[in-house]
């Protein structure tokens, strides 16, 4: 039998980041970025954002609304690698230092139609207390210098984090009408 | 040659007495299945939860698997340790589950278990902490040998997996 030709499929993702809940701060921003294999490269739209600062709401709900459009078009030849997308929230503490408040990190969805997803976030943790009290004070927390490394699954046993100290509510609307044409060719 | 692809996430453990917590994790097929891309076996990192008592760890999984048989459909297991403020680690349980078979995604809860030991072993336990643990790791996921054991619950590992298959009708599988 004769071997196929490696077969091209498009992905579509169209969603918003939609809102978090992080009960203990407040003033935060996201950026988001999508981490894939080899096989994948984005054909349209962005793969990286920054989104604006808001604030809580008022109200009982506590709620943090960024409403901040993901629009982008991968194609790939292998599901390996399949896109992730990476979450980062950013905001100020008690000193004015811009400091993470959470990584986190998903797949995209893998059939077509409305998803959506909710995810916890993590802060990478100080290893000793004395640490742990000159990064609040000098507003120098741990931060990873790429934050890509959170949807890498090599690396990760020295690492120490402090759970999801809030439970960040991500929304994304993910209609993906153009997935999967073809992917067996005969 | 048939091909899986097993893309996923372990999201988190919930249900642990102790908080702290870290996965090691491996998948294990059988003769007739190949890994073609991907890493079969990692840790997660270690997570403290702040608020609640689930540990998050968000760990991804890709894997590209081709095989020639059904048999040794693949079984991910886990092995939940806790981590001490001294960095001392205690198991804190074992567990498996298989990969489902159907394609799509889906939210996999595995439970877990630790072995008990003696009276005396658990006393230990309880004060300076360590424990049993398993010598050989395929006892997680066979059960040949288990009615040796005498084991207590522990939590519950969270999982979300999604499945890819390809050629399977070539060989007359439906899925």
């Amino acid at each position: 039998m004769a071997t196929a030709s490696p077969s091209v499929f498009l992905l579509m993702v169209n969603g918003q980041v939609e809102s978090a809940q992080f009960p203990e701060y407040d003033d935060l921003y996201c950026k988001y970025c999508f981490v894939y294999g080899q096989d994948w490269a984005p054909t349209a739209g962005l793969e990286e954002g920054i989104s604006q600062i808001t604030s809580k709401s008022q109200d009982m709900r506590q709620v943090l609304v960024w409403n901040f459009p993901i629009d982008v078009t991968f194609k790939s030849t292998n599901p390996y690698g399949w896109p992730q997308i990476v979450l980062s929230v950013y905001g100020p503490d008690v000193f004015g230092n811009d400091v993470v408040r959470g990584y986190g990190a998903v797949h995209v969805p893998f059939s077509p139609g409305r998803h959506k997803r909710t995810i916890p976030m993590f802060v990478p943790e100080s290893t000793s207390k004395m640490q742990k009290f000159t990064s609040w004070f000098t507003g120098r927390r741990p931060e990873y210098t790429d934050p890509k490394v959170v949807a890498q699954g090599e690396g990760r046993e020295d690492e120490n984090t402090e759970a999801e100290i809030p439970r960040s509510t991500w929304v994304c609307l993910c209609p993906i009408p153009a997935l999967m044409l073809s992917f067996c060719p005969q | 040659m048939a091909e899986v692809h097993v893309i996923g996430q372990i999201v988190g453990a919930s249900g642990f007495s102790e908080s702290s917590l870290f996965c090691k994790w491996g998948i294990h097929t059988g003769a007739a299945w190949k890994l073609l891309s991907g890493v079969r076996e990692g840790q997660t990192q270690v997570d403290t939860p702040q608020i609640g008592d689930m540990a998050y760890w968000s760990h991804p999984i890709d894997l590209h698997f081709a095989t020639k048989g059904l048999q040794g459909w693949p079984r991910l297991h886990f092995q939940v340790w806790s981590q001490d403020s001294f960095g001392r680690c205690q198991l804190a349980g074992y567990g498996f589950c298989h990969v489902p078979s159907s394609p799509g995604t889906h939210q996999l809860a595995c439970p877990t278990w630790r072995p008990l030991g003696s009276w005396r072993e658990q006393l230990a336990r309880a004060f300076v902490g360590g424990g049993p643990q398993l010598l050989h790791g395929d006892t997680i996921y066979s059960g040949a040998d288990r009615y040796r054991l005498h084991t207590a619950a522990g939590g519950t590992v969270h999982l979300e997996i999604s499945l890819l298959l390809r050629n399977f009708d070539r060989y007359g599988v439906e899925c």
